[in-house]
């Protein structure tokens, strides 16, 4: 499905049976006399070949699957702890104890050097060129980050918005 | 600094021992945690190392002689800077710099081709200290299948020393290393370093102790430092692809996943118990007690023996308490296969860099009792050894995680050989009764550890690991380390065994063994419910708990013992300090003061557990023989 044919009928889908394309739901049903039209129907049914699916947007337990399985969109912060799963920033500072910043440098988390988060629980984990690091939040929270963001569209996610 | 220093050496940087090559008498293996510096130092020895302690400390250091020469080698731990942050750090650093002067000794520098930026942070300490290195960038076949092309002459050109390429857990490019060694010079010590940064210079060359709390400068100085690494490794090293459809990559992930983590977790869990207790513990003791000691040495010895005239020497190695027919058939029998099929699985957890994920998984259970993740580490290895793990508790960056590793290592950890006797048991009592000797165990170490930590003075550390990509262990690398760690257990056990077995056998000679027998009563069989002959049990478990656990299993299997006292022996036996060997470690690690305190609580808390469980067991109606 490309984005072209997105924009012109929003609602389109394809039917995985003999690849038509259509818009569920609508008059097409009732003028059928399908029984279930009027009500919440929760099936997609293809108006060429007849299959018919269960209709994914409408089942929460689908809406739950695809939850744990995508990736959270990417937030934007002042310190590496606020940064979701998948995005980028760059270090300007690290604060806290001499002794951790002085290790944490020598692993090569350093001012100026770009980080990608690969997840946030149970251990905050990035990539740091070449190396992975997994730290707690504590010490995440010591790493502020450059506010101008400019790695931050890099992610391959970036082009969702923010959510809070 | 001086700019010059290096300058000279640029034009015969490259060339390979030129002229009359002469070797050098000592080699020092460095450079940042996994970069296989372990598995060049085999591939450099051809496996004859011995492992020692460094002068003066107990950190533990790998020697051995270059293959065809007598230049000694010697492997040391991973740093990420040659400032001694930590004890670890600070055995590298003594070593560096004793060699300052010295003319003959050489330090290869092994680096991760991948990851030139951190690894040239060292070399460029290296040139600081003016230290003859050779640089070696192994894992090169990795670096090259990212797309990761090094420009050699270049880098040997603007580092000043010559750099080789290697991949050494196939062997490939030694005989590059050895032949530069000759050619080795100081890094070219490009710094003018900025002026918060430079007091670090003066602690790294050791004109300037660290106190105790690290100043500012150190994380300025580091940061300098990369920003030169990071202009040389991009002006003669392409960035590589990231490599994200590589199995390992994705599998590294996944062990770590918020979600598919436990699942993975229970699966590595469960392959340790398929192989450590089913296999270890089940046939392979079944085949060297019942079937190699009982049916063949046992019979064998005593027909030996038999023809001593004295009865005494009889009984000596083949009687009741025979050091023979009791010592070697427990040592030998009964440990060594739990702690070989242990130590097997361990090495390939180690090698193939799951460890460290178990660390993050866990980090959120050990934060409840003052730790963090990283001491799943000294607690997973001390399944195998405890005494063993009391040494690896230094990888805790705090006095206060020190402490109380080790003492939750001594309280509660199960080594493999007690261990095998206590995957035994669970075999035939109901599983009600062992998940009690489970929940008795694991609760005293949560609130032991939770109580302590709160007790204790000093700070949590902060919880940060790196994570190396997962590997596929090398089987030559699985083996040597394994037959180097059964090596040290027996060595540390097998004679304990035997003068366990002498001192039973002294008093049961000098009809002690009743009076002391006698003398336990109270507690064994008044607190515990347990019969008056587990005393001797119990004495045994001063010197090692596994072996009283051993002498517990047998009375039970003799019909001794029914379930609930049963439960309640194993309870009381594994919160026993693991040997007398693990006392004598935590003297040596933590202090004597620390060791007396350790054992002055644990062993009460011991018997109180069980006197307990007893009467928990009794309440909620457990009875019956197993």
């Amino acid at each position: 499905m490309t984005t072209a044919s997105l924009a012109s009928a929003t609602d389109a889908v394809t039917c995985s049976l003999c690849g038509f394309e259509y818009v569920p739901g609508g008059d097409a049903c009732r003028e059928r006399g399908c029984p279930v039209a009027l009500g919440g129907c929760a099936t997609r049914h293809c108006p060429r070949c007849g299959h018919t699916v269960p209709d994914e947007e409408r089942s929460a337990a689908a809406r739950l699957v695809r939850r744990l399985f995508r990736p959270r969109p990417p937030r934007s912060g002042e310190t590496l702890a606020e940064l979701g799963s998948g995005s980028r920033g760059v270090v300007e500072r690290i604060l806290g104890d001499p002794g951790l910043r002085a290790r944490l440098t020598a692993q090569g988390l350093a001012p100026g050097v770009a980080v990608h988060v690969l997840q946030t629980t149970p251990a905050c984990v990035i990539e740091v060129g070449e190396t992975t690091i997994a730290l707690e939040r504590r010490v995440a929270e010591a790493v502020k980050l450059r506010r101008d963001q400019a790695g931050g569209v890099e992610s391959p996610a970036a082009g969702r918005e923010p959510t809070t | 600094m001086g700019e010059g220093v290096g300058a000279l050496s640029i034009d015969t940087a490259a060339g390979d021992g030129a002229g009359g090559a002469r070797r050098p008498r000592k080699v020092v293996l460095l450079g940042n945690p996994n970069v296989g510096k372990s598995a060049l130092f085999n591939a450099l020895t051809g496996l004859r190392a011995t492992v020692s302690n460094y002068p003066g400390t107990t950190v533990e250091v790998c020697r051995g002689r270059l293959s065809g020469s007598d230049t000694e080698v010697v492997d040391s731990p991973g740093l990420n800077s040659l400032l001694p942050l930590s004890e670890d750090e600070q055995v590298t650093w003594d070593l560096v710099r004793s060699m300052r002067g010295e003319r003959d000794a050489v330090v290869v520098q092994v680096a991760d081709a991948k990851n030139l930026r951190r690894a040239l942070l060292l070399t460029l300490q290296l040139g600081q200290l003016e230290v003859p290195t050779v640089l070696v960038l192994n894992m090169h076949d990795e670096a090259e299948a990212r797309g990761i092309r090094v420009d050699l002459p270049g880098l040997e050109a603007a580092v000043g020393v010559p750099v080789r390429t290697t991949v050494a857990t196939r062997g490939l490019g030694i005989e590059g290393v050895t032949a530069a060694l000759a050619a080795a010079r100081a890094p070219h010590d490009h710094l003018p370093l900025p002026e918060d940064a430079a007091p670090a210079l003066d602690l790294l060359t050791g004109r300037a102790d660290l106190s105790a709390s690290p100043p500012a400068c150190l994380a300025r100085y580091h940061e300098s430092l990369l920003s030169h690494a990071d202009r040389i490794a991009r002006r003669h090293a392409t960035e590589g692809g990231s490599g994200s459809a590589h199995l390992s990559r994705r599998l590294g992930r996944l062990a770590i996943h918020p979600v598919w983590g436990w699942p993975i977790l229970a699966a590595v869990l469960w392959a340790l118990y398929e192989l450590v207790g089913v296999f270890g513990a089940g046939a392979l003791v079944d085949l060297m007690e019942k079937r190699l000691f009982r049916e063949y040495l046992d019979p064998w010895a005593v027909a030996l023996f038999s023809h001593l005239p004295w009865a005494i020497a009889r009984d000596l190695f083949v009687g009741e308490y025979g050091l023979i027919t009791m010592g070697l058939s427990y040592g030998l029998a009964i440990v060594l296969p739990i702690v070989l099929t242990f130590f097997t699985a361990f090495a390939v957890l180690e090698d193939s860099g799951y460890l460290p994920r178990l660390a993050v998984m866990s980090d959120r259970v050990f934060r409840l009792m003052g730790l963090n993740g990283k001491a799943v580490l000294p607690m997973v290895l001390g399944l195998g050894c405890d005494t063993m793990a009391t040494l690896t508790t230094r990888i805790l960056p705090t006095r206060k995680e020190r402490l109380l590793a080790t003492l939750l290592l001594a309280l509660g950890v199960p080594c493999s050989a007690q261990l095998g006797v206590i995957l035994a048991m669970l075999a035939v009592v109901p599983l009600a009764a062992a998940a009690v000797w489970l929940a008795a165990v694991a609760g005293v170490m949560v609130a032991v550890g939770w109580l302590a930590a709160r007790l204790l003075p000093g700070e949590r550390g902060d919880f940060v690991i790196e994570l190396p990509p997962m590997r596929l262990p090398v089987l030559q690398n699985v083996l040597s380390k394994t037959a180097a760690r059964v090596e040290w257990y027996l060595k540390e056990a097998l004679p304990l065994f035997l003068v366990g077995t002498l001192v039973l056998f002294a008093l049961q000679r000098l009809r002690l063994l009743d009076k002391v027998i006698r003398l336990g009563e109270p507690i064994v069989k008044g607190v515990l419910g347990l019969p008056a002959e587990a005393s001797a049990a119990f004495l045994i478990g001063f010197l090692r708990r596994d072996f009283a656990a051993t002498r517990l299993f047998d009375m039970s299997r003799g019909g001794g013992l029914d379930v609930v006292q049963l439960v309640v022996a194993m309870v009381t036996i594994t919160l026993f300090i693991p040997c007398i060997a693990n006392v004598f470690m935590i003297a040596k690690e933590r202090g004597f003061k620390s060791a007396a305190a350790m054992s002055a609580f644990i062993f009460p808390l011991a018997f109180a557990t069980g006197g307990l469980v007893r009467l928990f067991m009794h309440a909620v109606g457990f009875r019956g023989a197993p």
